[in-house]
């Protein structure tokens, strides 16, 4: 047979532009931009004009400045910290839903997802408020007796920062993790009972192993998105609430530094490439069909 | 192990799920160390039976005894049962050691012991070279092979198998019948085998238990359910037969007579004491296998009667001539099964021939 042959020639130049349009959109649209962005922090800025000269400066200063590194490695472990919380809350009411029957589970699921349609900027707000001086948290601790006077422990600072980080990303979390947990064949779990395990036993070396991928890929999503954000800690953080994405923030805005905002963002982005490759390997099944 | 003591007893065993019954008032007995096929299309609720035994489910009414004592509520974890799932249902996250292993790991035993009895194990099942594998790199016979020293290294006191060759090809599910039949005879343990199909259950049961529709039909081995079957069901289930409907005649020692659109025809009712007692003009079948009906000649006296050959198909090591008979050579279809000969058969399509079966390979069953 010779396939090539029979196709018609306008039909096989639509396939071309189709596959060239496949390639072509990213290229330009993503990494294009990128390639640019990596071109400014090569880049310096002299009196308010950039300076189109390539030089190592920027990376100098952020390796060698001693504010940015510190910031840098904070942000690191706050996001880490943020990415461990949310796990650990994420997986119980995972495993609740998968022990839901039919609808339930489904319509529980969608409830717990409801706050990723709202925006942003209000639920910042709304557990702002909640964590504030007078707010509920505060309330709550100081009308059961756990604390004598409200508490300025939650609010602009890091601890608020990773509170409402937690609280936002959470549902990011839960949806990975139900659906390997979901995705285990319950087969399997009978098979462990059938061989004499435990209920925990059963857990510990068959659902848990096996839900492990969507455990790395929710830690991956929950850290990526905490550490690029700068909103969260500006509107919570206060003044001892630093974080790298409010630094970047202000190079391209108050501080009109858009190369070293560049420079800072590649180092992010380094650092958000691991986080997704890390993510990614441990993300595979180990020879998942059965 | 005695073959003669039962080892497991289902005393009226129903189960029903929701409003919808699915086995009806089931007794059954298992002999300690035999090979016992449950067999039945699907819906007939042989998987249930398995799975009230396994303990993956809880009985609606009824007991289950294992040596007289009643583990009817006994959980699943402490029954000493191991199941070969349909399926296979091997970890994926577990290599061939560690899934053979985990039975005896989950119960402790030490490291050194388990990894000794895996070798063993696996050795039996012929896949010493396969520890480090993951199920995912094996074929479909080595997972099976797999599920099965799973089961048996815990040394249990029943093996139940899920129609565990259904998803392997007719060779290799060839192969594994006769492995899993010479495993069996060499650990000695009772097996109960799910199959829906019967040839499979011919070539290892030592007895087969024939269900349908919730209920037990017969239970028997494979040679009584081949040649008394108990019903209708069963005589047209298992293997192939020839069934005509009639009325029930006189009795002649160990034959019966019985009307049909053949003629008269004789059959033994030999040890089936129901089928003497059977009121005359009762209706009944006469029942005879393709291998039972031949070409008429000069000896054959008795069940003698004229069809046309509609149909002559070879297979193999068999030919089969299906033969249209009764008033006007109409309305009775029988299968004639005869040896096959490199020359080819005589018979052709569309000729008249005289048949005939000796009385004491045809048999009787109640309508």
């Amino acid at each position: 047979m010779s396939g090539t042959g029979t196709i018609p020639l306008a039909e096989r130049r639509w396939s071309l532009l189709v596959t060239v349009l496949a390639f072509a959109l990213p290229v330009v649209f993503v990494l294009v931009p990128l390639a640019i962005f990596l071109g400014y922090s090569f880049f310096s800025v002299d009196q308010g004009t950039i300076v189109h000269t390539l030089s190592l400066g920027n990376y100098v200063r952020f390796f060698t400045d001693p504010i940015f590194l510190p910031v840098f490695w904070n942000t690191i472990v706050l996001c880490l910290s943020v990415a461990a919380i949310c796990i650990l809350l994420a997986y119980p009411a995972a495993y609740f839903l998968t022990t839901l029957k039919g609808r339930w589970r489904y319509a529980l699921l969608m409830l717990l997802l409801v706050p990723l349609l709202m925006s942003y900027v209000i639920k910042i707000y709304a557990i702002r408020s909640i964590l504030g001086l007078n707010g509920f948290l505060n309330k709550a601790l100081v009308g059961l007796g756990i604390l004598q006077e409200p508490s300025t422990l939650f609010v602009f600072n890091m601890n608020a920062i990773l509170l409402t980080l937690t609280l936002l990303l959470i549902p990011f979390a839960i949806l990975p993790i139900f659906l390997s947990l979901e995705r285990i064949p319950q087969v399997l779990l009978r098979a462990s009972d059938d061989l004499g395990a435990s209920g925990l036993q059963t857990f510990l070396r068959i659902t848990l192993p096996l839900s492990l991928p969507g455990v790395a890929s929710a830690a991956s999503f929950v850290f990526v998105l905490a550490i690029g954000d700068f909103l969260t800690p500006q509107m919570v953080g206060g003044i001892s609430g630093f974080t790298f994405g409010r630094i970047l923030y202000s190079q391209f805005g108050t501080a009109y530094n858009w190369p070293f905002g560049a420079a800072l963002s590649v180092a992010l982005a380094v650092v958000v490439i691991a986080a997704i490759l890390v993510g990614e390997r441990f993300g595979r099944n180990r020879g998942t069909a059965i | 192990m005695n073959q003669n003591t039962d080892l497991l007893t289902l005393r009226s065993v129903s189960k029903s799920y929701g409003t919808v019954p699915v086995l009806h008032d089931i007794d059954l007995s298992i002999k300690d160390g035999e090979f016992l096929t449950v067999l039945g299309p699907s819906g007939s609720g042989k998987t249930t039976v398995l799975r009230l035994i396994g303990g993956l489910e809880p009985l609606t009414s009824g007991e289950i005894r294992l040596d007289g004592q009643d583990i009817s509520r006994m959980p699943i974890n402490r029954r000493p049962f191991n199941t070969v799932f349909q399926d296979y249902a091997l970890f994926p996250h577990l290599t061939v050691s560690g899934n053979v292993g985990y039975g005896l790991s989950v119960r402790h035993v030490p490291r050194k012991e388990i990894a000794r009895r895996v070798a063993e194990a696996l050795e039996l099942v012929q896949l010493g070279r396969f520890t480090d594998r993951f199920p995912a790199q094996l074929s479909g016979g080595q997972r099976q092979r797999v599920a099965l020293a799973r089961a048996l290294i815990c040394q249990p006191r029943l093996i139940l198998l899920d129609e565990p060759l259904a998803a392997l090809d007719l060779e290799l599910r060839r192969q594994m019948q006769e492995f899993l039949k010479s495993i069996q005879r060499e650990i000695k343990t009772t097996f109960l085998f799910v199959t829906h199909d019967q040839e499979e259950a011919i070539g290892m049961a030592d007895r087969i238990c024939v269900m349908q529709a919730g209920h037990i039909r017969q239970l028997g081995t494979p040679h009584e359910l081949y040649y008394k079957p108990n019903c209708e069901f069963v005589a047209r289930f298992f293997g192939e037969n020839n069934l005509v409907a009639g009325k029930l005649g006189s009795v002649q020692g160990e034959l019966r007579s019985i009307e049909t659109a053949l003629g008269r025809l004789v059959c033994s009712i030999r040890d089936q004491p129901h089928l003497k007692t059977a009121t005359d003009g009762a209706s009944a079948f006469a029942a005879f296998r393709p291998e039972a009906l031949h070409l008429a000649d000069a000896k054959d006296t008795e069940n003698r009667f004229s069809g046309t050959i509609a149909d002559m198909a070879f297979a193999g090591s068999s030919t089969v001539a299906t033969i249209t008979a009764g008033a006007d050579h109409a309305g009775q279809r029988l299968r004639l099964r005869m040896p096959s000969r490199v020359d080819g058969s005589t018979l052709k399509s569309g000729a008249t021939i005289s048949l005939a079966f000796a009385p004491h390979e045809g048999h009787l069953v109640l309508a």
